[in-house]
């Protein structure tokens, strides 16, 4: 048995410019409890996780660990008071073996002479009493993920770790290997150790937890409440708050032609299909809304759509290839923009195709900054200088104002405040009303409710049929 | 947003500070340094041409390699450009000697255009294709070429009955004109200044001008919009080795005449600092380019009277640089960054 | 065997540079401004050795030319690393920089110019002395700091995947530092035994590229030392044989050989290509 008390999060509050991150968030986890922080996309749980390791001091509050306080935006004295973190995203070394990241992480903390197997040792034993095979000297890179995933949580709990803290651990594994953590988490949690699992799948929170916090929009909107007494659509409802009507299947648009996609598989960077023979069809004048985790394909679709991605399979628009697609980038800062350029430049992406003469570039980009009401001092203004919300409607602005037939859309409004969220949304809904079909990939499940017509979700490379957003919410996705 | 005069006057009192400085740390005697320096520069009508003619070659590399690093292609490959540019224009010069000038200049100033752009694509193309680094190859590149040099003027290129490793001397026709045959300045200078307003107005009045500049900033952002950004790389290392090739056509056929080992003096290696203290655009290296073109004729009859001389201007350079550079690097920290929540 | 370990003066500075400039790349830094670092510290070297009139005047100058190496390269490592300025504006700067200062100090301070300033060098027994010998501990020791130490450990982490240095709670700027400081004082010895025993004398722009071809050595012995060493060797075997084949004399022009060295590395760059992992 491990014994460390409790743990628990007093008051926290932590805002970026101008938004709210985190509001007064008080929240205590019990040993022997696997407890669930649910929310969705932008509820705050990432600057949760951040604090809670030590990796975001906060404004204000406290992370309070068996009854000491955590000094503030400290992970090495959040480790060593035995704070475990299996992060989203992993921080494993491709090159360097298992063991020797594990010793990499070990090496700090754990006192003595440098020796790589003895640090990884204590790991090793670890994954021998949870039935786990693990190859030491294989390279992270050569991992399936599952595997890298392994790696991570016995980093975090090979010192007895009496507090874990897991961020989203589900999203990169497939069914079988999810339900394999969620065993792996329930024993952990039995051995004494609070367990917190942040999440946004109901499912699974439902299947493994004790109890259940809901974060929304920065703030606790249920603290503590036992799983055993709520219900996946009170939980929905608490994340996302009273589902707009969705409107029941059956209402396609009438009108033919439109997006055609049959058994489409697209690789991922490393060569592996992220896409697997993927069939959807989004008509003219629909949204053909696309839900699911970050990570299961969605860029790659999206992408290969828009005809950045090489693809297996048939792709028409209107029976013929697909051409000029509109294309909002799920990274506007990666993908979208060129941020040291100016305004002006940043439309002109846009205009590749139908180059301007120069002396129309000025007014026409004056007129797109009106009509798509982008905050800004002028065409000659750094992108670098604009809000997050007034840089993406600079996109919308350049892919929509030429009205094209295909609109393909990736998160277009993560980040975004609600303003620039419903600016964002009308403007899909207008192409959508213009006749041009539309493909709005979201991990936003209000958003995707409020704007779509068609919703379906992806999971690990694979589409389910489309569906109302109504019979969506009793089933849960 | 500081306007532009106060910015120029900053700069300019900034490398003024740096040249009164360096001397001072070297322990010359700041006022006859500085005599000696502005006397070689503008002192008769000699210096002032003298001056000129040390601005183009600066100018016409310093465009080279702006268009380079605009594109993100970290080109330190001028000299060897320059270089390259030169050995054509003589090879070409010994094949068509005898005609007439009025078609022998312009072939010849083909020539090491040429000859640069086809130095500066291959570095480019390594890179798109091979994935070499453009800033290891280049380097590499530039000592190739000066035993390209060296080869091609004590063998295939050497002034037949001459035993030193120099090439034929262009005609005087053949040369670009020259109003005082008394001094250096020659007409070819003026293709510095048209090769700016050009590379300006390509740079930022062009389709393809974006495509460098935004490639250059974010290639994803060009390949999200269906441009391949390796061959806007390649093309633009190939404008670029062309302008330092050009900037050869300028040194050989306005002023030395012949090729020999002495060919290159620096003039792509020194692009680099012009064109980043002219901040990447042609309007600001007419500038940088006029500064350092004074200063190298400047030092050039400040060594002939002291100890210290020529290698100043690497100095200055440098430090300019090096100050530009820690000075944005200090102001983009500075700058708050808006983070993802 | 007698041939080879006549290259082996040749080679040493490179060599030095290189295994100095893999620490550095294994922490994930370029140092463009490696000839530059080299160019000080061989007039550092100089310095060392003439100005210094006790015992080990010869010690001194590498000394010095260490030290030298050091501050240049934690000073651009100042700028690169903590400022984010750009790597190759400010390795070139720091290029131009040591051609202008070393260049105008040593006509002021010793009146020369483009001349071989003569000075005292190392002892060497059969053509060894013990810089060169000291490789033989150099190599391996640099092995064994990257791959059998914490230090290297993390070095290596935060150059491929920083996020797993700072996960395991390491400051990824001050890794850097150090492994800047530690490439500067290789690349130090280098470039003041380039004065103090390959060529027995200080000339402008001495080091004349060997600090771009250690950069590129680096990148085909893939940051291992022992094979940055290997690169080393070779480069040093092809300029020991053209200075050989050029005295005998040969049919093959002598600008071939010379860059011979450039033109096998650039080449074995193309090779090794798209293999190579981005940092």
């Amino acid at each position: 048995m491990v014994s460390g008390g409790g743990l628990e999060l007093v008051g926290i509050s932590k805002r970026f410019g101008a938004v709210k991150a985190l509001n007064d968030v008080s929240l205590s986890f019990k040993p022997g409890e696997v407890h669930a922080v649910l929310g969705e996309n932008g509820a705050g749980k990432s600057t949760l996780v951040n604090v809670m390791a030590g990796l975001t001091a906060p404004d204000s509050g406290h992370v309070i660990a068996d009854g000491r306080e955590l000094p503030a935006g400290d992970p090495v004295a959040s480790r060593r008071a035995g704070l475990g973190v299996v992060h989203q995203h992993f921080t494993l070394v491709p090159s360097l073996s298992a063991a020797e990241n594990i010793a990499l992480f070990r090496m700090r903390t754990a006192p003595g002479r440098f020796d790589v197997a003895a640090l990884a040792a204590p790991a090793l034993e670890r994954a021998k009493t949870l039935g786990w095979t693990l190859e030491p000297d294989a390279k992270a890179e050569s991992l399936p993920v599952g595997a890298k995933q392994r790696i991570e949580i016995l980093k975090s709990i090979c010192d007895d770790e009496p507090f874990l803290l897991f961020d989203e651990p589900t999203a990169p594994l497939s069914p079988d290997e999810v339900e394999d953590l969620l065993r792996i988490l329930r024993r952990l949690a039995d051995e004494g150790r609070v367990v917190v699992l942040v999440a946004h799948k109901l499912k699974e929170v439902l299947a493994v937890a004790d109890r259940v916090s809901v974060l929304r929009r920065g703030e606790v909107q249920a603290a503590g409440l036992a799983a055993r007494d709520i219900t996946a659509d009170q939980l929905a409802t608490l994340m996302v708050g009273e589902l707009p009507h969705a409107k029941p299947l059956g209402a396609r648009a009438t009108s033919h032609g439109g997006l055609v996609a049959q058994e489409l598989t697209v690789p991922g960077d490393s060569g592996a299909p992220a896409v697997r023979r993927v069939s959807f069809s989004a008509r003219r004048g629909e949204i053909i809304g696309i839900g699911g985790v970050d990570g299961n394909g969605q860029v790659e679709l999206a992408e290969a759509i828009a005809g950045i991605r090489p693809f297996r399979g048939d792709l028409t628009f209107d029976g013929g290839p697909v051409r000029d697609v509109a294309y909002i980038p799920a990274d506007r800062h990666a993908d979208g923009l060129a941020l040291e350029m100016d305004v002006a430049d940043n439309l002109l992406l846009g205009r590749l195709r139908s180059w301007p003469r120069r002396r129309e570039v000025e007014p026409w980009a004056r007129e797109l900054i009106e009509k798509f009401e982008v905050k800004t001092s002028g065409p000659a203004q750094a992108a670098v200088e604009l809000s997050g919300g007034n840089q993406q409607k600079l996109i919308v602005a350049r892919t929509l104002d030429r009205e094209p037939d295909l609109v393909v859309a990736v998160n277009p409004t993560r980040g975004l405040d609600v303003k620039a969220t419903a600016f964002v949304c009308d403007q899909l809904r207008a192409a959508r009303d213009r006749g041009a079909a539309v493909v709005l990939i979201s991990a936003d499940l209000d958003e995707l409710f409020e704007v779509a017509d068609q919703v379906s979700f992806m999971s690990a490379g694979a589409l389910s049929p489309a569906q109302s957003a109504a019979s969506l919410v009793g089933g849960t996705p | 947003m500081r306007s532009r005069a106060a910015t120029f006057g900053l700069t300019a009192a900034g490398l003024l500070a740096i040249l009164i400085l360096t001397l001072l740390v070297f322990g010359m005697p700041v006022g006859a340094s500085l005599r000696l320096i502005v006397e070689g520069a503008f002192g008769d009508k000699y210096g002032v041409a003298r001056t000129i003619v040390r601005i183009a070659p600066l100018l016409l590399t310093g465009l080279g390699v702006t268009v380079a690093w605009r594109a993100g292609m970290y080109n330190i490959g001028g000299e060897g450009q320059y270089v390259i540019g030169g050995v054509c224009g003589a090879w070409v010069a010994k094949l068509i000697a005898g005609s007439p000038s009025a078609v022998a200049t312009p072939l010849l100033v083909a020539a090491c255009i040429a000859g640069g752009a086809a130095y500066g694509a291959l570095a480019g193309w390594l890179k798109a294709r091979r994935g070499v680094n453009i800033v290891i190859s280049t380097i590499l590149l530039n000592f190739i070429a000066l035993q390209i040099l060296s080869w091609a003027v004590s063998g295939p290129l050497r002034q037949r009955g001459s035993t030193l490793p120099w090439s034929d001397e262009l005609p005087r026709a053949v040369m670009f004109y020259r109003p005082d045959h008394a001094s250096d300045l020659h007409a070819g200078v003026a293709l510095a200044l048209v090769a700016a307003l050009a590379v300006y107005l390509l740079l930022f009045r062009t389709r393809w001008g974006f495509l460098v500049r935004l490639v250059g900033i974010n290639p994803r952002a060009a390949q999200v919009n269906l441009i391949d950004p390796n061959r806007v790389q390649v093309a633009a290392m190939a404008l670029s080795g062309a302008l330092c090739g050009l900037a050869a056509a300028v040194q050989y056929v306005g002023i030395s005449g012949q090729l020999s080992v002495e060919f290159s003096q620096n003039w792509g290696f020194l692009g680099i600092p012009v064109a980043l203290l002219g901040g990447l655009h042609p309007g600001g290296l007419l500038l940088s380019s006029a500064y350092f073109g004074t200063l190298r004729a400047g030092t050039a009859n400040l060594a002939r009277f002291s100890q210290g001389g020529d290698t100043l201007v690497f100095v200055i350079q440098a430090v300019a640089v090096l100050g530009l550079a820690g000075i944005r690097g200090y102001t983009s920290l500075r700058r708050p960054v808006a983070e993802a929540v | 065997m007698n041939e080879i370990l006549a290259i082996l003066p040749y080679a040493a500075p490179v060599a030095y540079a290189a295994l100095g400039e893999t620490i550095g790349e294994r922490s994930g830094v370029i140092n463009i401004g490696l000839e530059g670092t080299m160019l000080f510290a061989a007039y550092g070297g100089l310095v060392g050795v003439s100005h210094f009139h006790g015992p080990y005047p010869v010690l001194v100058g590498l000394l010095l030319g260490c030290l030298f190496g050091v501050i240049v390269a934690v000073g651009s490592g100042f700028l690169t690393v903590l400022l984010k300025a750009d790597q190759v504006v400010v390795g070139t700067a720091i290029n131009l920089l040591a051609l202008g200062v070393t260049g105008t100090l040593f006509r002021v301070e010793y009146g020369h110019s483009g001349k071989l300033l003569s000075v005292p060098t190392l002892s060497r027994i059969s053509g060894i002395d013990w810089v060169v010998a000291g490789l033989v501990v150099a190599v391996p020791a640099v092995w064994l700091l990257l791959h059998r130490t914490r230090w290297g450990l993390a070095v290596r982490s935060t150059g491929e995947y920083p996020r797993a240095a700072e996960a395991a709670g390491y400051s990824v700027p001050r890794l850097r530092l150090q492994a800047a400081a530690l490439g500067g004082a290789l690349a130090g010895l280098g470039g003041s035994y380039l004065v103090l025993g390959t060529a027995g004398g200080f000339t402008e722009n001495m080091t004349n590229g060997r600090g771009f071809v250690a950069i590129a050595l680096v990148t085909f012995g893939r940051m291992n030392p022992w094979l940055v060493f290997g690169a080393a060797l070779l480069i040093g075997y092809l300029d020991a044989l053209q200075l050989e084949l050029q005295a005998k004399g040969t049919a093959v022009p002598r600008e071939v050989l010379i860059s011979l060295p450039y033109l096998v590395a650039l080449i074995v760059l193309v090779g090794v290509g798209k293999r190579r992992v981005a940092s």
